[in-house]
């Protein structure tokens, strides 16, 4: 009889497979995250002449990455655990962070997917073009601002068991990402602006923006990758900390 | 412990908070038995066997599986445990050959799509392959959870309440498989608040209530050990000595359900 514990590569693939054709069979969620991100590149085309192109294009990501960390994971998380899903895992002879483990390289994927739709869609639609420099960093800016996000996602997940309170409250904290940050850019007020611009929604449009124009990265990119690997560290410790897998 | 026990627990207490709901538990399964927790709701059933599963830490006691010590060797006392949880759901966008695969994978299982189809055929449910979960019947939800249970081929095999909520012909059924499943060679440990189920399928039984064991024997063990109690004797109806009625002697109260 079988007593020995599975390969950690087996298990990890067969997890990332199970997870991947859970995240393909919820396509129609996925392409949901990706609507407000499309309608920014529509509605602003004109900023890219006033403002910049790396300017819409960051803002653009950055919704994305909100929805992906708190519409896409949060949800699927409580949802999960509350119907017991990750318990039945968990007795299985894998550890835990396996589990885990897979379900965010799946929101990695989703990142990069995202980012490189918003790249299509900008390239043809709103003509902007960036150096392959400026593609590479923007990836790995969008890996590092979803890391925050997912990272906050975990936080409400942490705090919050029951999966209906957790999808009104991601929902509510987007709905204060888009006033808040999005555009509050606009809004003429200094004190006002420099507060987006170090609140998690500037930090990471900051880098998005700052790595699609690497010739252009200065002092205030750097400190916004440092706050916003901050702010990604702080959520994750205390997301983890109070997670509990499940929810009785 | 001796070295025909596959499952040795020894001085289980587990607390939710202050609320002890599993007390000083000791107990062993044999190898090869039926053994069963019968005990009413709140008991402290579903608690014990999650301290098994390691799905909670202890308070204080050991859990053995198969010679691996759950708190020190946890994957290898996982390892040898095939769980049916009491609520439990796969994942709803998979289908059941996918839920299947998936559990073959994560406990090492080298089983290729036709085995897998084939264990399914076993069951009778060879044309739910391509269904999910949630689209089968109570009854034959309780056939893909106690295969995956027993996916690769277990030494003990935890069943949490398996029969609660199902029809009678079903409940029988069940009641073959998991005689089936020890005719193979494994341990079964299942919880129960069914006097009748405890009677029928159990080789061995502990009495739970308010997270402490009462007695422990076999089901007849029990009766004829209590038969002549005064308190047995004054619950007991038309003569017959029935497990329920020392139950409620031991218990001081009628099975809650
Ligand atoms: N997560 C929990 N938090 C607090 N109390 C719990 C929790 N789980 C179970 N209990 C309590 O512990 C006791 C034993 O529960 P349980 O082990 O589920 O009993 P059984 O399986 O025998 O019905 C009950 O009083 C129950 O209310
Ligand atoms: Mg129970």
């Amino acid at each position: 009889m079988e007593t020995s514990i599975p390969k950690i590569s087996t298990v990890l693939k067969t997890l990332l497979r199970a997870d991947f054709t859970t995240q393909w069979r919820n396509r129609r969620a996925v392409i949901l995250t990706l609507i407000v991100p499309v309608i920014i590149l529509a509605l602003w085309k004109p900023l890219v002449r006033e403002i910049s192109g790396p300017f819409v294009l960051s803002n653009s990501i950055t919704l994305g990455l909100i929805a992906t960390g708190l519409m896409g994971y949060s949800n699927a998380i409580a949802r999960d655990r509350d119907k017991g899903i990750f318990q039945r895992l968990r007795v299985a002879p894998i550890s835990s962070w396996s589990i885990m483990t897979s379900r965010l390289l799946v929101q990695m994927a989703m990142i990069l997917m995202i980012t490189t739709a918003v790249f299509v869609v900008g390239n043809s639609y709103d003509q902007v073009t960036l150096t392959p420099a400026g593609y590479a960093v923007t990836y790995l800016s969008a890996l590092v601002g979803g890391a925050l996000y997912l990272g906050l996602g975990q936080m409400i997940v942490g705090r919050i068991q029951n999966p209906e309170t957790v999808n009104s409250t991601v929902r509510l904290v987007y709905f204060l990402f888009v006033m808040g940050g999005m555009l509050g850019q606009f809004y003429h007020n200094a004190e006002f602006q420099n507060a987006v611009k170090w609140s998690p929604y500037g930090t990471v449009r900051t880098i998005l923006a700052s790595g699609m124009e690497p010739a252009k990265w200065n002092n205030d990119s750097s400190m916004a990758l440092l706050v916003t690997l901050g702010y990604a560290l702080v959520c994750a410790v205390l997301g983890i900390k109070w997670f509990k897998w499940n929810t009785k | 412990m001796t070295a025909d026990n596959i499952l040795t627990v020894d001085g289980l207490s587990v607390s939710y908070g202050k609320f002890n709901a599993v007390q000083n538990v000791s107990f062993s399964v044999r190898k090869g038995e039926i053994f069963g927790l019968l005990g009413p709701n709140g008991a402290g059933k579903t608690s014990t066997l999650s301290a098994v599963e390691g799905l909670l830490k202890p308070q204080a006691g050991t859990i053995v599986v198969d010679g691996n010590d759950a708190a020190s060797k946890p994957l290898h006392a996982r390892a040898s445990l095939g769980v049916q949880l009491q609520s439990t759901s796969f994942q709803n966008e998979l289908f059941v050959i996918e839920v299947l695969q998936l559990y073959a994978g994560i406990y090492g299982v080298p089983a290729s799509k036709n085995d897998l189809m084939a264990t399914l055929r076993e069951i009778n449910l060879e044309d739910s392959a391509m269904k999910k979960f949630g689209e089968l019947s109570g009854g034959q939800q309780q056939r893909v959870s106690l295969v995956i249970a027993t996916i690769h081929n277990p030494r003990l095999v935890l069943l949490d309440e398996p029969t609660t909520g199902l029809d009678p012909q079903s409940r029988r059924q069940l009641w073959e498989r998991i005689e089936a499943i020890r005719e193979r060679g494994h341990a079964v440990l299942l919880t129960t608040h069914s006097m009748e189920e405890a009677e029928s399928v159990c080789d061995r039984i502990a009495i739970i209530d308010h997270g402490r064991v009462i007695a422990i024997d076999t089901p007849q063990g029990m009766i004829d050990k209590h038969k002549s109690d005064p308190e047995v004797i004054a619950v007991s109806r038309r003569g017959r000595i029935t497990l329920e009625d020392v139950f409620i002697a031991l218990t001081g109260k009628a099975i809650r359900s």
